[in-house]
């Protein structure tokens, strides 16, 4: 861009921009803030309203109920479980299947990579999906929280463009020297793909992190429900208080849980639930910013080809 | 290079033990395949061999084979039902708005960070554009409930002050699909813009360059320059939001409805998931899901096929 003087209407049109842009930002971020300080704020006392983005009788009380009550403690800790186990196995999983993918001169990759792809554009659907796994007797269990959640073709085909920009000499001339293709995979290819890795990572925990489905649906086990599905439960259980009744979720665990929070003396529901949407974000706000420059790559490279 | 005609001993054999040996040295390759090819053979194509049961009476004792041929009963069924028709209108009615409204959003809000010269502050917003797309639906629709609860919700509290009464607004068909097209375009809007920003730093400068030497303003800019570079991106999303059009959004619409914009609000994800989890439906159930996926594969196979011959780009 040149040097050049800048005219009246290109500073209104900058003026102009910027304060759209900022009212925009203040629309994404400002439902987490009023949830922030409603989360500080004493629960009946914000029955009277008037609290839009700072707490006006702070307390930790709602903090304090969440840590120490159990069912939410542990849905946090099967989410924890969960994310954690996916993560890793799914990254590594997926990366294996990408390397070979990205070996030039396989024998039949046209085929095989066909029979990947077509999954993505057909599949059996959610009853044929639940009978597979009654079938496999892994509904109820912490199985159907992993296993479901392993692949995905569309993580395999960004990691397998980045590995497509990797020199091939790099990998060819330790096959030269004897290397097996395990130890090329590890000492050489992963070593140089963190980038990818990384996006890949939180692609993949965030999406498991994120997922109430899977536990609202096949699991019945209480002690088994991650947190989002808890979420998903305290909600229905709010609107069916509060209106006529809940869009069809089942209902004992929901019962149980209204039963829990009557425990809880001193705290609201409420607050309770939006206290429990802030711890739920917190750990994706405090990693999503600092991967945004390898992110932004996959996307693109995700949206281009195959 | 052997002639026509001659006939070398051996020679074919020769040629097919090569290609053996070549499979061989890739023998580990294989190996690193097995693990995904077992996995999408039981999670991904197993389910697909259960379609079958939408032609069959399933009966879990009687497993997917051994339950009795039904044909096109469900089929039948389903189309033959009223209430049918409305889910797939709602499907439809819902995906149409995303996209007219829904599809513009991201190419709108790229342009605009495009015209931001300070880096910092351009990446800033970004960051924070970004944020609702890594959020679950689920923290998004409790926001919203929240928000707009009749229940000393923030509108209703503010609506409150100014000695309004409360309106609940989730419970509002007419509202629905307002508060649908809202909160997905809240939550997608700065995900989508990454790719047209992409878009944006490949123009080339010289371009503008050039266009202001010939003295052309910036609307004139973005008229004649910007948007034309934008048109194969832009053709292409299009193209493919297209065929996604009987995907309204599980997700987000299941956590939305209520039994108030039941109406309004059932689309064909939420139908088939109440049919046939809810209600034991598994074969009626599994009928619609396979009418909605076999729509689909038709419509990106067309639609790529299209592009394909349009634009050169295509998805394989």
């Amino acid at each position: 861009m040149g040097v050049r003087r800048l005219t009246p209407a290109d500073k209104m049109y900058m003026t102009l921009n910027y304060s759209v842009l900022l009212l925009f930002c203040a629309t994404a971020l400002y439902p987490f803030i009023y949830f922030l300080a409603l989360s500080f704020n004493d629960g009946y006392d914000a029955m009277k309203g008037g609290i839009y983005y700072f707490p006006r009788v702070f307390t930790l009380e709602n903090y304090d109920k969440a840590f120490s009550n159990e069912l939410i403690l542990n849905s946090f800790y099967i989410s924890i479980a969960r994310t954690l186990v996916v993560t890793v196995a799914s990254v590594f999983l997926t990366a294996l299947l990408a390397y070979a993918l990205s070996r030039k001169g396989l024998p039949g990759r046209k085929y095989i990579v066909f029979f990947f792809f077509f999954t993505t554009l057909f599949s059996g659907g959610l009853i044929p999906t639940f009978i597979l796994f009654r079938q496999l007797h892994i509904l109820d269990t912490f199985w159907v929280l992993v296993l479901p959640s392993l692949y995905s073709f569309f993580n395999a085909i960004i990691m397998k463009t980045f590995f497509d920009g990797i020199p091939d000499g790099l990998s060819e001339s330790a096959r030269i020297d004897g290397a097996s293709e395990l130890s090329v995979f590890a000492r050489i290819i992963l070593p140089l793909s963190m980038p990818v890795l990384a996006t890949i990572a939180l692609f993949v925990g965030v999406g498991v992190w994120n997922d109430w489905f899977t536990g609202q649906f096949f699991i019945q086990n209480e002690n088994l429900q991650p947190a989002a599905t808890f979420l998903n439960k305290m909600i229905s259980e709010a609107s069916f208080q509060s209106m006529t009744s809940s869009s069809g979720n089942s209902g004992s665990a929901i019962q149980n849980m209204t039963e829990t929070q009557m425990e809880l003396r001193g705290v609201t529901p409420e607050a309770l639930r939006m206290t429990f949407v802030i711890i739920i974000t917190t750990p994706i706000i405090c990693v999503y910013p600092f991967l945004q420059k390898y992110f932004v790559k996959g996307v693109l490279v995700g949206s281009l080809k195959e | 290079m052997v002639p026509k005609g001659v006939v070398i001993p051996g020679f074919e054999q020769l040629k097919k033990n090569r290609k053996l040996n070549k499979i061989w040295n890739f023998r580990h390759i294989y190996l690193f395949l097995l693990p995904a090819i077992i996995w999408f053979l039981v999670f991904a194509y197993y389910p697909m061999y259960g379609i079958i049961i939408a032609f069959k009476d399933f009966k879990f004792n009687l497993g997917i084979l051994g339950s009795p041929w039904e044909g096109f009963k469900y089929f039948e069924q389903f189309l033959n039902d009223s209430s049918f028709y409305d889910v797939l209108r709602n499907t439809l009615s819902i995906s149409a708005l995303k996209l007219i409204f829904g599809f513009p959003a991201p190419l709108i809000l790229a342009l605009m960070l495009n015209a931001v010269m300070h880096k910092k502050m351009k990446r800033v917003f970004q960051t924070i554009s970004y944020l609702p797309h890594f959020v679950s639906w689920v923290v998004v629709v409790t926001l919203l409930q929240k928000i707009l609860s009749p229940n000393v919700g923030l509108i209703n509290d503010i609506r409150y002050q100014m000695g309004l009464d409360p309106i609940f607004f989730m419970g509002k068909p007419e509202l629905f699909y307002p508060l649908v097209i809202i909160s997905d375009i809240w939550k997608g809007i700065g995900w989508g813009s990454i790719i047209y920003l992409a878009a944006l730093t490949n123009i080339d400068p010289h371009l503008y360059e050039a266009a202001e030497i010939d003295g052309a303003g910036r609307w004139s800019k973005l008229f004649k320059i910007t948007l034309p570079c934008l048109i194969p991106t832009i053709g292409i999303l299009l193209i493919f939001s297209l065929s996604g059009i009987l995907n309204a959004g599980f997700d987000q619409i299941w956590l939305m409805q209520s039994p108030a914009t039941l109406s309004v609000s059932e689309i064909l994800d939420t139908y088939v998931l109440k049919t046939g989890l809810q209600q034991g439906q598994l074969a009626y159930s599994t009928a619609i899901g396979l009418f909605k996926s076999a729509i689909s594969l038709l419509l990106i196979v067309a639609v790529n096929h299209i592009s394909k011959r349009v634009s050169d780009v295509s998805l394989w």
